[in-house]
């Protein structure tokens, strides 16, 4: 197992290893599961291999976003039951694998560091081309662990204050832990695009003032009721949608991903 | 980060609003038009740091002074060594390192007053090197003392090397040219008093035809002013490292820490035993640390029996 203390500068990724890319957003209900498993889907298409790792350990939701029902989860890798490959599970209609996280276990959402760097070494060695860490809600130490184990942070917030606020939070301890880090945001539920620029503007600044660094724009996603509609399906976007505002979007941040 | 938005007329009512609310510091992150007016998006950073465990460590534990001051460290040097933990101050304050024992090093010259341990650290030198599968050139220099060489011998012959005595100078040279291939070379000395200048004369002339490296050797316990000079006058001839000795015997160490420190010294064996393979311990600053924050709880005193006639 290795432990890397983050204060020190980052490992660069080792060649072939996936591109773990964790997505915060502090506050809930901002649309970061359904933005994962989008990205997943996106990623997948352009024959990339994705594993979705749902790093929401107190209250892990993609397997009930996509309809899964997972033999094994998280916590049968963490309590040594079966190895990690053995617990992924393949979301058909994605096109990507799903590592479950386990819902309503409290015990998993207090984890160590160290079984929390203990997992993201496991995840870094899987066969993939993507790792995507949807992280929970909240700032408990083992969601910050996550973000600054990541290659990229991406953080998602939409223009309501409490969100602008959160994400600010979680770019404030990422920046602490990680100072060379890598954080992009992405402005989900954007009336339009000027005002998805606006709100990225707003938290920017807040970013540049208070912290002295600027997160990137990774991009912005328009709202866009389809995206409503496949949720309550429990079905991935562009299997329900193939065509649709929101899955542009989303297909021009995975253009920017992929290109890493 | 606090952040609010205010709506109002006009922008400088908005600003107003802002700043009334949240003070002169506020930030203004962004505005637009709305219905009838402006809305301004303002924030402050007030936020106390965000908490992070604390990482285990050891508080740094202040020195005793008192301690200190019992076992009879100057004043001033325990004023030094009470500023934190006592084996970190001692590290810093004090040289500790290794006796340079190997094949190819300079031939290592054990020198001191009188009844300092010389002989015995030597026979403990060379005992070490032995168990350790190196046979060592041992060679005594003092032709003064009567039965110097018998006592050194006794030990040498236990351990199967040869002895050689060298009373002159030149003894002592040619003894070192049949030095053998691959030993390293003890050369023990008689005492010498280190404020009598001919003595003293006579060990430089000494280190510099054996092209030794003279090692102090003095006894702990002893008034610590005068370790000290003693240490100083040694070092006034070259002396860089010091094996106090009796650590077993002496409770105060006030005079070795002072010694050291006034000859800047380096500090690599104590005497802590009576025998000849146990009696070298390595003196690092976490030894000394052990042995100077500690003081003997003192022996009740035998409370005389109130029958008892005095005679």
């Amino acid at each position: 197992m290795q432990i890397r203390n983050l204060s020190e500068p980052r490992p660069r990724r080792r060649a072939g290893a996936p591109l773990l890319t964790a997505v915060a957003s502090g506050k809930g209900g901002v649309g970061k599961t359904w933005f994962s498993v989008t990205l997943a889907q996106t990623l997948a298409r352009a024959a990339q291999r994705v594993l979705l790792f749902d790093g929401d350990l107190g209250l892990a939701n993609v397997d009930i976003q996509l309809g899964l029902n997972p033999g094994y989860d998280l916590g049968s890798v963490l309590s040594g039951k079966v190895s990690m490959p053995d617990a992924v599970q393949r979301c058909v209609p994605g096109g990507f694998d799903v590592l479950a996280g386990r819902s309503g276990s409290g015990a998993l959402a207090s984890l160590g560091t160290d079984a929390v760097d203990q997992m993201l070494a496991g995840l870094a060695r899987m066969p993939y081309d993507h790792v995507l860490l949807d992280l929970s809600a909240g700032l408990d130490p083992a969601t910050q662990r996550m973000a600054a184990g990541a290659d990229i942070l991406l953080v998602i917030a939409t223009d309501e204050p409490t969100s602008l606020t959160d994400a600010y939070a979680v770019i404030k301890l990422h920046a602490a832990a990680v100072p060379d880090g890598e954080v992009r945001l992405v402005i989900n539920q954007a009336a339009s695009d000027t005002a998805g620029h606006r709100t990225y503007a707003t938290l920017a600044r807040a970013c540049t003032q208070f912290l002295g660094r600027t997160p990137v724009l990774a991009g912005i996603v328009r709202r866009d009721d389809k995206v409503r509609d496949a949720i309550r399906r429990q079905m991935p976007l562009l299997s329900r949608h193939p065509a649709s505002i929101a899955g542009a979007d989303v297909a021009r941040i995975a253009g920017n991903l992929s290109s890493l | 980060m606090r952040l609010r938005l205010f709506r109002a007329g006009s922008m400088p009512a908005a600003l107003a609003q802002a700043r009334a609310e949240l003070g002169d510091e506020a930030l203004i992150l962004s505005s637009r038009r709305v219905g009838g007016g402006v809305e301004v998006t303002a924030a402050l950073e007030h936020e106390p740091e965000p908490y992070r465990a604390p990482e285990p460590e050891i508080p740094p534990r202040a020195t005793d002074l008192a301690v200190l001051n019992w076992h009879g460290v100057p004043a001033p040097i325990a004023e030094r060594l009470g500023q934190g933990p006592l084996a970190q101050t001692l590290a810093n304050l004090l040289r500790f390192g290794e006796l340079p024992l190997g094949a190819a090093c300079q031939p290592l010259l054990l020198t001191g007053p009188p009844g300092a341990g010389k002989t015995l650290t030597t026979a403990r030198l060379a005992t070490r090197l032995v168990l350790g599968g190196v046979a060592p050139l041992v060679i005594t220099a003092d032709g003064r003392r009567a039965g110097a060489a018998e006592e050194l011998a006794a030990y040498t012959r236990l351990l199967g090397i040869s002895l050689v005595v060298a009373s002159h100078p030149a003894t002592l040279v040619r003894a070192l040219q049949h030095r053998p291939a691959a030993a390293p070379v003890l050369i023990d000395t008689a005492g010498i008093d280190p404020f009598d200048s001919g003595q003293m004369e006579a060990i430089t002339a000494l280190i510099a035809t054996a092209s030794a490296l003279p090692i102090m050797v003095l006894p702990a316990g002893y008034d610590p002013m005068e370790s000290a000079e003693q240490a100083a006058a040694f070092a006034a001839v070259g002396v860089r490292h010091f094996i106090p000795t009796r650590l077993d015997l002496a409770r105060r160490l006030g005079s070795v820490v002072a010694a050291a420190i006034a000859g800047s010294m380096t500090l690599s064996e104590a005497g802590t035993g009576a025998g000849a393979t146990d009696g070298l311990t390595p003196l690092t600053a976490e030894f000394l640390a052990g042995r100077l924050s500690r003081r003997p709880v003192p022996r009740p005193r035998k409370v005389p029996d109130a029958n008892s006639k005095f005679v």
